[in-house]
């Protein structure tokens, strides 16, 4: 495999963010594998930001480490990226803005490129600068111009033919700019793929299987996923940005009890406050996914930086017990499945679905394939339109596999009354008259473990769900959940081209655990926990369901994104 | 029961007369106000002749919000001061539906007042009955939002030195579309102002002074029965918004000795719904999942 790593930096408010779906665009369009993350700061103007797009001939599960390939568009960029390049990088800069003098000339390769002015020759707009520099930077990795002006026509066509010839000429003037040459040569398989993060992914897998409607308040990383519903209302889903996340969990089990597939979503902070609500769903037995997707905290923490320091919390969120399913999507095309599933979940079972994103994998763009849409079926449980028996519907029928009949405002004969209160079965509350009167302390007894039962239940039909995956077999396994996996699979790769013979077992359906499989998947191997955060929260649910301790980790806090190579450095100190 | 009977016999209506009692007993104390505002609902749900089926109540949590029991139509007994969200997600889902919010003054003027501001605003088509008795009543009387300057409750012993909330004033001021206030003491001429806000299209907001007979000693019945007065028997002008918030202001302004009931304004905005893009197409409820080739051409953007 060959990989190379174009990183554009500048300021916020430059086009970085918009330079690098473009190149990613190129890739994906052009047979390429790409993968590329941003860095950037909770401000609108100003601050330092990167867009870090790798490109190679195999599928990428980072963004890997170092840089190959820096476009510096101010002086910033050089200081602050400058201990991340990768010996003999290339670093493209326009010699009128930024000074190279503090780099060491002999160990790069500095191509000054006058961005600035190239730009105003072909357009007069300076931000043109930033496709002068991307033609530059294909050159140097040995993607064809052609490719490149194929997209900025499909880009801009819709802006007019001058803009689209001023951005081919630019792009042009950059790639055949004097001290610019093809360094790499990575060649695509002519496959056109999808380029997009997992926000993106989720959102689409949740609109196939029919999710109608998705609340939410704004919070960085879960925000595009509202983007996302907003710009597709056309299509038929419905967005609501609400006052709080308070309402946006509350208003998603309204409309979840009315009929329709629903959605929230969030990072922690906005959990924290929709947590009542999810026990409201656990009660009433409403089906809703919530998407919580992290970021490092505690409090405000670092809002543009990701973790995994939520799993716990999700796991037990609110007052009481009740049956709740938590899934932690392990790649971009994962996000897509799961998001799919999630909804059939919640409706065969009758219970919460929380999907853990975090903001490595909600905001990563990758190239992937076109996601299985065969695959994508629609089961909404046990909704019924009629009763046989006699009296009041009984909504919360004690039945073996403690899933009842649901039935739907609007059906004749079926009313109830859905309570928050403990209830009996056809919803009458038994808490304020009567609790505590024998009857009711048996009501209370037989609909409590209803509802737990289904946690079996899920157990027992959901064969091979809720296990770890041995994706790949060693001496010493890395062991990890959700976006880790993908990075840590890069890490096994690498530490076998090493002569290590590392394997992986990963976790995305985490809870409910099947505890016998996971114990047979884990016992008598040598297991090195990797996870982003301080207490190895995976480590815990393993011991506490199998009483298996791991005490080799790799934990990442800093707010950095895991990167194979990384992974890979820090094992070999443990495997020796 | 009397009032139910009442309007059998003044209108022996063409429709077979539905049966909104589920038979379940309210928790309610002997003499409640809340008495009132459920026979003033049972009455409205009568005399509109909406199918059971097609309602749903949504309460929160208090005294109060046991309403949607004793009511043989859907409904959902949600969380503290949360009840209008899950209204909103019920209406948004199924606009063919017609959803009730029921509620106390701490559910909804305390704990949940933020929501009711959003609802009001983005004028979603539902009615929210508000039993406000100016005291926490289920946790044993502490002071709510409403409780007067002075009240002495269980939290307040030396008396509330809290400004007490205004909620036609907020409602008004939130964009409301449909603002009233009603006594419970005067349970035909609530019913009245609750069928004219579920007839209304858009957010309804129907204050009720429903008396705690426990925890309130000060609000009583009488106390409410000697300042109360109709709105419609003064010549208010219901279609105008200072007037309303005019009259909004006049229990604080004389210091409690006139309260006006009645419809303080109602004026005809397009609903939520009613603007909504997606619904265009119908309900929520009732838009199947896209084909594989809508899915295919969204992920065509993504090429």
């Amino acid at each position: 495999m060959t990989s190379v790593s174009i990183r554009i930096a500048g300021a916020n408010g430059d086009g970085v963010e918009s330079s690098g779906a473009l190149l990613m665009k190129v890739a994906a369009r052009n047979g390429l594998h790409a993968f590329g993350y941003r860095g950037y700061q909770s401000i609108i103007r100003g601050g330092h930001v990167w867009y870090q797009i790798r490109i190679s001939d195999s599928k990428l599960r980072s963004h890997g480490e170092g840089i190959d390939i820096l476009i510096a568009l101010n002086q910033d960029a050089i200081t602050n990226q400058k201990s991340h390049l990768n010996s003999n990088a290339v670093i493209i800069y326009d010699p009128s803005k930024v000074k190279v003098n503090e780099l060491d000339a002999a160990k790069f390769k500095l191509a000054a490129v006058p961005l600035l002015d190239i730009a105003i020759e072909v357009s007069g707009d300076p931000i043109m600068r930033n496709v002068v520099a991307l033609g530059s930077a294909l050159r140097f990795v040995g993607v064809d111009i052609a490719a490149f002006n194929d997209v900025l026509k499909k880009m801009f066509s819709r802006k007019g033919d001058k803009v689209v010839e001023s951005n081919v000429k630019a792009a042009e003037r950059g790639y055949n700019c004097a001290g610019v040459s093809t360094l790499y040569g990575i060649k695509g398989d002519g496959k056109q793929r999808y380029a997009m993060d997992g926000n993106t992914a989720l959102s689409i897998g949740a609109y196939a299987s029919g999710c109608k409607f998705y609340a939410a308040y704004p919070m960085t990383p879960a925000s595009s996923i509202l983007h996302w519903f907003a710009s597709h209302e056309d299509k038929g889903v419905m967005p609501k940005q609400t006052e709080d996340e308070i309402a946006a969990i509350n208003m998603t089990i309204g409309a979840a009890s009315a009929g329709a597939r629903a959605m929230c979503g969030t990072s922690g902070g906005g959990f924290s406050l929709m947590v009542e609500g999810l026990g409201l769903a656990g009660m009433v037995e409403a089906p809703i996914v919530v998407v919580e997707s992290q970021r490092s905290g505690p409090s405000t923490g670092l809002p543009t930086k990701t973790e995994q320091a939520d799993l716990l919390f999700v796991m037990h969120a609110s007052q009481g017990e009740f049956p709740r399913i938590v899934v932690a999507p392990r790649s971009v095309e994962e996000s897509f499945v799961i998001a799919s599933n999630a909804f059939n979940l919640a409706e065969r079972y009758q219970c919460p679905v929380v999907m853990m994103m975090d903001l490595f994998l909600s905001e990563h763009v990758e190239t992937i394939d076109q996601p299985n849409l065969d695959a994508v079926t629609i089961d909404r449980g046990k909704i019924v339109t009629e009763q046989k028996e006699q009296g009041r519907f009984k909504r919360y029928l004690i039945t073996d596999d403690g899933v009842s009949p649901r039935s739907l405002p609007g059906t004749k004969g079926l009313e109830f009354v859905a309570g928050s209160d403990e209830h009996d079965e056809v919803g009458d509350l038994v808490s304020d008259a009567f609790s505590g009167i024998d009857w009711a302390v048996d009501v209370r007894n037989k609909m409590h473990s209803k509802r737990m039962r289904k946690m079996e239940t899920m157990l027992r039909n959901e064969k091979g769900m809720f296990v770890p995956h041995i994706d790949a077999d060693g001496d010493y396994y890395l062991v990890t959940f959700g976006s880790t996996a993908g990075v840590a699979m890069e890490a096994v790769e690498i530490l076998r081209s090493k002569g290590r013979r590392a394997g992986l077992i990963s976790f995305n359906y985490i809870m409910p655990l099947d505890e016998e499989a996971t114990r047979k998947a884990l016992e008598g191997k040598k297991l090195i926990n990797v996870e982003g955060n301080y207490t190895g929260q995976l480590a815990q649910v393993i011991r506490l369901n199998t009483g298996i301790k791991i005490d080799s980790h790799i934990l990442r806090y800093d707010g950095e994104a895991f990167t194979g190579e990384w992974i890979a450095s820090e094992a070999m100190k443990i495997m020796g | 029961m009397m009032i139910m009977s009442d309007a059998q016999n003044a209108n022996p209506a063409a429709k077979p007369r539905q049966v909104f009692t589920s038979g379940v007993k309210p928790i309610f104390c002997p003499g409640c106000g809340d008495f009132g505002v459920l026979a003033g609902l049972q009455k409205a749900l009568q005399e509109l002749g909406i199918e059971k089926e097609r309602v749903v109540i949504v309460s929160g949590i208090g005294c109060s919000s046991s309403m949607p029991h004793p009511f043989s139509t859907y409904g959902v007994h949600s969380l503290h001061g949360r009840l209008l969200p899950v209204a909103a997600g019920v209406k948004l889902a199924n606009n063919d539906l017609t959803v009730i919010g029921t509620g106390g003054d701490g559910d909804g003027y305390g704990i949940g007042v933020g929501h009711l501001i959003h609802t009001a605003r983005r004028n979603i088509d539902l009615t929210y009955i508000i039993m406000n008795n100016e005291i926490y009543g289920l946790t044993t009387g502490q002071a709510s939002p409403t409780s007067l300057v002075g009240a002495k409750t269980k939290t307040t012993p030396f008396g509330s030195i809290e400004t007490p909330e205004n909620p036609t004033g907020i409602a008004l001021a939130a964009g409301a579309t449909y603002v009233a206030r009603a006594f419970s003491g005067d349970p035909m001429h609530m019913a009245q102002l609750i069928k004219g806000g579920i007839e209304h299209k858009g957010f309804a907001i129907i204050d009720v002074f429903s008396p705690c007979v426990t925890f309130n000693d000060l609000n009583t019945f009488d106390w409410f029965r000697k300042r109360v007065y109709k709105l419609e028997q003064v010549g208010h002008d219901s279609t105008s918004i200072s007037a309303a918030m005019e009259r909004s202001l006049e229990a604080e302004k004389t210091n409690w000795d006139k309260i006006p009931i009645g419809l303080f304004y109602k004026v005809d905005r397009p609903t939520y719904s009613d603007l909504d893009m997606t619904l265009k197409n119908g309900p929520l409820v009732k838009q199947p999942a896209p084909s594989k080739q809508q899915v295919l051409d969204i992920l065509e953007e993504y090429k």
